[in-house]
């Protein structure tokens, strides 16, 4: 799971897994993504990270729903699994075209060059949550399973992991 | 249904062209359509000025920072402004990820901001 | 349907609902193309179409002219008990058409999908279905709670009616804690099923072998007529859901718990 150059904790509690489904609308995923800051927040991660997790969810379901929902009945599949040190999120829908595929990897596979995105009108408000996504995690990886569903894998630290016994309080 | 958002306008003294807008909520992709279609009604009014109070302003996503561009834009565009003020840390962070700190008048104090009208 | 030339407005079904049209717009909408528009209506309607959703995702620009007969078109439809509304505008379109209050008129839509999933939504009780599983633990309640008030809302359910159904989730998912296996490797699962009339609430637990008989116990309680006192020590949780609920059942087993619960749409 570690990521190029990066190590994470080994965890002594085991993770816990949170799995929703919900309709490929627009309209649910506010409540969605406050649920999952409150997830985060009931289990001892800081308000900050909870906020740039609700962001992340946020984009990411944006995008699969825009991009990723094709037919009335299309859902999006959200799994966060808080880890001791650090917090996944898999973002999963029935998949967009090709092109639509392409464009998400170009979006998350974008170098780290440490300037900002330039907003000069040519990027597109996609092309901007997918951006955001990436400055705010640590990993982003695109993946198109078996059963053709494209999921957007995310893996963000907890900004206090290595504190022991100095989480922040909720 | 959208997600709740509030935008409460108030006359601005001594500014005939100016309004205050408090922004109260969350600004996400299911209620632009709210927040567009009370500025835009003002700039339309010749409200060309825009004083955006972001102290309640609790959350915003891609699609509400793109309207805001749009909206600063638009703002420019007929002679006037769009400023915001009072913007929350989390809120701040994710304009400056994008680099959009350079496109937005963006004031800490609401003061400041009223003063910059001249 | 009809595909008329040169003028970039295609009619056609709705992939997903065939009773409505989507009629696309592509490129200016101008004085000029006023005539053209109003024929796409007459062709629609003589197929029979009275809902329409209209895409205007490739629209560059829309007059005042445009528009006018836009709304003359929306009338006619209207007068047969349809609709008209608008979809996939770009924020200077939407821009455009706010100034001339055409948001007063017009219901817009994000895409076509969504316009169309309105549709169905209110004219054929479409019911939408979220799934959530989550570990048996108590801290993980409120979240989820909260979650199924705020869908209720979302989807135009008033605030009494939204904070029954978090007591209700509430309740019936701190019961499957209560009674169920704890523990990380224990999930509940919570299916949540709405339309524009009620709600569909289920909850389902592996059952704690310990704990299971207590429950049975309760639930065979619950369907005695019975007055709720300081003596009755356990069920008051499960006891509320039901007096909440219009539709109440609970099937216990020694392999697991399912509690399913309607709530119809009051407000």
């Amino acid at each position: 799971m570690p990521g190029k150059g990066r190590r994470y904790l080994m965890s002594e509690s085991k993770p816990q897994k949170v799995k929703i489904r919900f309709p490929g609308d627009l309209e649910y995923i506010p409540a969605v993504r406050k649920f999952v800051a409150e997830l985060l927040l009931v289990n001892q991660f800081s308000s900050k990270c909870a906020y740039r997790s609700e962001i992340i969810i946020d984009e990411i379901c944006n995008n699969a729903v825009v991009y990723g929902c094709r037919t009335a009945d299309s859902q999006v599949e959200v799994v966060c699994v808080m880890h001791e040190d650090r917090i996944e999120f898999q973002v999963k829908d029935a998949g967009g075209s090709e092109t639509d595929l392409k464009r998400l990897r170009d979006a998350v596979a974008a170098e780290e060059s440490g300037v900002k995105p330039i907003l000069d009108g040519r990027k597109s408000a996609a092309g901007l949550g997918l951006e955001i996504v990436r400055l705010l995690s640590e990993e982003v990886n695109v993946e198109v399973d078996d059963n053709n569903l494209t999921s957007i894998r995310v893996i963000r630290r907890r900004e206090d992991a290595g504190t022991c016994g100095e989480k922040k309080a909720v | 249904m959208e997600s709740q958002i509030e935008l409460q306008s108030e006359d601005i003294q001594g500014k005939a062209n100016a309004k205050l807008v408090r922004f109260i909520g969350d600004l996400d992709a299911t209620n632009v359509e709210t927040v567009i279609e009370k500025t835009f009604n003002l700039l339309n009014d010749g409200y060309v000025n825009i004083i955006a109070d972001f102290e309640k302003l609790r959350y915003v996503n891609s699609t509400g920072l793109g309207i805001l561009l749009h909206f600063s834009k638009s703002a420019k565009e007929k002679g006037g402004s769009f400023k915001i003020a009072n913007v929350n840390e989390n809120v701040y962070e994710i304009i400056e990820i994008i680099g959009a700190t350079s496109l937005l008048e963006i004031y800490d104090e609401l003061d400041e901001a009223l003063e910059s009208l001249g | 349907m009809a595909d008329i030339r040169d003028i970039r407005i295609e009619c056609k079904q709705s992939d997903v609902c065939p009773e409505v049209a989507v009629v696309t717009f592509e490129g200016a909408l101008d004085s000029g193309s006023i005539q053209k528009i109003g024929h796409s209506f007459d062709v629609m309607l003589e197929d029979n179409y009275i809902y329409a959703v209209a895409d205007m995702a490739r629209v560059t620009l829309v007059s005042s002219a445009a528009l006018g007969e836009l709304m003359g078109c929306r009338t006619r439809l209207l007068e047969r008990g349809g609709d008209l509304v608008l979809a996939g505008l770009s924020i200077g379109i939407r821009e455009k058409l706010t100034a001339m209050d055409a948001n007063k008129v017009f219901k817009f839509f994000n895409d076509v999908r969504s316009a169309v999933n309105a549709y169905n939504w209110e004219y054929h009780d479409r019911s939408e279905s979220l799934n959530l599983s989550f570990p048996s633990k108590l801290t993980f309640v409120p979240p989820v709670r909260q979650l199924a008030s705020r869908i209720a809302k979302q989807k135009g359910y008033g605030n009494r009616d939204s904070f029954r159904i978090e007591t209700i989730v509430d309740e019936i998912c701190n019961n499957a804690v209560e009674h169920g296996v704890e523990g990380d490797e224990n999930t509940i699962e919570l299916l949540l099923t709405i339309d524009r009339k009620k709600i569909e609430i289920k909850v389902m637990n592996t059952s704690d072998p310990g704990k299971i008989n207590a429950l049975k116990e309760i639930s065979k309680s619950l369907f005695v007529p019975h007055i709720l006192s300081d003596e009755v020590k356990r069920g008051r949780g499960l006891a509320l859901v039901k007096m909440l609920a219009n539709d109440f059942n609970i099937e216990c087993s020694d392999v697991g718990t399912c509690v399913h619960v309607t709530k119809l749409r009051e407000e």
